[in-house]
């Protein structure tokens, strides 16, 4: 299978003021690759300060890196063409409930998603909004649903709805599955496995529980203060880990 | 001796659709130097006992109960002066956001120093400053915070999350309550900082006896470090007893499905493959089924579960279920 998404090197600091002139550089990330194939899932481990989200903010453009590059399918991704690439890369934020607009109803949201980034017209998109209610297990009538209205497992599904419905090929999930209650969780995630199976969907998976990373992903990397400090497939950094900070992570969890 | 010693505490709200039933009909007991428990998903009642417990409900929360006895004494007949007067003494609580329990607008030192009641300061009133002082910084050590100096002149917005609730961890067992109530300590913490909390907080109950009640949604962390364990659902309680043998032995198919659920309880399962869901999701407090509140999503509900099964006993394992999985082959 080909990759999909393939880093390399990449790199990124802030500046921050200090004192009058002085100026203090953050290395939030530093020479950091890996590759992630199609129907793959990768999972991204540290601890918070260790560049996970600066990782996230570069792959779908909000950020713009020093150094390194980000290559789509073989094709270099520049901040330019963020329109054209949203529909491969999409996002989905910690917290379903925050990241949902409380004053609009569902599909209007899953409608203005459609209208910036398609060329459908209303009939195409009513339809394609439909189907990807069912495709979620949401039934048609949540289309007219505030977010309020909707429990929180359900809410993860909305938002995952609005991720899904430009049929990308890569899901970022920023902690995504942290917040939930364990029955919801195991739902969530039978969901996004059954997702992979069925559209090769890949997933980039940043979270904390060492746990579940081990279930779901197939490999796995581990960021250190803005370095990559291990990278491999799953059962082989549980089973060498390599650097001091990943076996203690790993003994943390009881994994 | 039984330290803490509840019976059918039920807690509701008056509303405008009538009264919402939060928690329902739900035992618990705590002996002295025990750890216990409390597992359940969001709004299924945990942080609500831990409340009424210290009595910070508001007053729009009507509290009954057929016991609510701390050390032999009824908490819900004393008046609510004595009342504080006695939680104030043996009990402490840690909550789940340490930054925003913490006062902002004070440093460290100060607010610390103020939890420290007068009576453990054993000297002349011209050296109580400075003994205050010099308990604070001991306390903040027992926590395993070094740099001690740095902290006690930092506003809480100044120190990470897990620096915070060791803050808060110190400031609650400065009066060396008899029970510890922690409610979701580690939720906005990371992986390996949760871990050294549960070991402090172990060690608490094993150096000092302190009783601990831990609640959390995470029953692989509360497994981890508990001796008894209570399960609620939907503010019922569905199971209780000794932490293993509950896990082993689940007689609750809810909490079949939690332990399922935890990729960590299941060694043999293959990485990738569907993990045990019920289907459905938790129902609001405004449509709780009747009956058992888990009826609709439970794999084997039947007639009979429109009514509240009663809490049964096995030897020291509580349950209430009509068909519990005792025939399970296993």
């Amino acid at each position: 299978m080909s990759d999909l998404l393939e880093v390399q090197a990449l790199s990124k600091s802030y500046s921050k003021q200090r004192g009058w002139f002085g100026r203090q550089q953050i290395i939030a990330l530093d020479n950091v690759s890996f590759t992630l194939a199609e129907g793959k899932t990768l999972a991204i481990v540290g601890e918070t300060g260790s560049g996970k989200s600066t990782l996230a903010k570069l792959l779908v453009g909000i950020e713009k890196p020093d150094h390194g590059q980000i290559l789509l399918a073989g094709q270099p991704v520049q901040i330019s063409h963020y329109k054209k690439y949203n529909h491969v890369i999409r996002f989905i934020f910690q917290d379903a409930g925050r990241s949902l607009n409380p004053s609009q109803k569902v599909g209007q949201m899953l409608e203005d998603v459609l209208c910036f980034s398609t060329v459908l017209d209303q009939q195409q998109r009513r339809y394609k909004i439909a189907q990807t209610l069912k495709l979620l297990g949401l039934l048609d009538e949540h289309a007219e649903y505030y977010p309020h209205m909707f429990s929180g497992g359900q809410l993860q599904r909305v938002a995952l709805a609005r991720a899904l419905i430009l049929d990308p090929k890569l899901l970022i999930l920023d902690e995504a599955l942290t917040a939930l209650d364990p029955t919801l969780r195991a739902q969530i995630v039978n969901l996004l496995l059954e997702l992979q199976q069925k559209s090769g969907l890949a997933y980039l998976l940043i979270s904390n529980q060492l746990r579940l990373v081990r279930h779901v992903s197939d490999s796995i990397l581990v960021l250190h203060q803005g370095k990559s400090v291990d990278y491999g497939t799953t059962a082989e950094v549980f089973a060498a880990p390599e650097h001091e900070y990943t076996r203690k992570l790993i003994n943390s969890s009881g994994g | 001796m039984l330290l803490l010693d509840i019976k059918n505490l039920t807690i509701e709200l008056e509303t405008a659709d009538g009264l919402v039933r939060a928690v329902d009909r739900v035992s618990l007991s705590l002996r002295e130097g025990e750890t216990r428990g409390l597992v359940g998903e969001s709004g299924s009642g945990k942080s609500l006992i831990a409340k009424a417990i210290v009595g910070v409900l508001n007053s729009r929360w009507l509290v009954t109960a057929d016991r609510f006895h701390w050390l032999g004494k009824d908490l819900l007949r004393l008046t609510p002066e004595q009342r504080r007067q006695v939680i104030g003494r043996d009990i402490a609580m840690i909550y789940q956001e340490p930054s925003r329990s913490l006062d902002p607008t004070a440093v460290i030192g100060e607010q610390l120093e103020e939890a420290i009641p007068d009576h453990l300061l054993t000297g002349p009133w011209w050296r109580r400053n400075a003994l205050r002082r010099k308990k604070a910084i001991g306390l903040l050590h027992k926590v395993g915070v070094r740099e001690h100096q740095r902290v006690l002149q930092s506003y809480p917005y100044q120190l990470s999350e897990g620096i915070c609730q060791k803050v808060m961890i110190a400031m609650a067992i400065a009066k060396n309550p008899k029970l510890l109530i922690a409610d979701e300590p580690t939720t906005a913490l990371e992986s390996t900082t949760q871990a050294q909390l549960f070991r402090l907080l172990a060690s608490f109950n094993q150096l000092k006896g302190m009783s601990i009640l831990l609640i959390s949604h995470e029953l692989e962390s509360v497994a981890r470090y508990t001796q008894k364990l209570s399960v609620l659902y939907c503010g019922q309680l569905v199971e209780a007893g000794e932490t293993n043998q509950v896990l082993q032995t689940p007689l609750h198919p809810y909490t079949d499905a939690l332990i399922k659920s935890v990729p960590e309880f299941q060694p043999d399962l293959a990485p990738k493959t569907p993990l045990y869901a019920l289907p459905g999701s938790i129902p609001t407090l405004q449509h709780v089924p009747i009956g058992c509140r888990l009826g609709p999503r439970c794999p084997n509900a039947r007639k009979e579960c429109v009514k509240t099964p009663a809490l049964e006993r096995q030897q020291s394992h509580y349950f209430s279920c009509h068909f519990p999985l005792t025939t399970k082959g296993k």
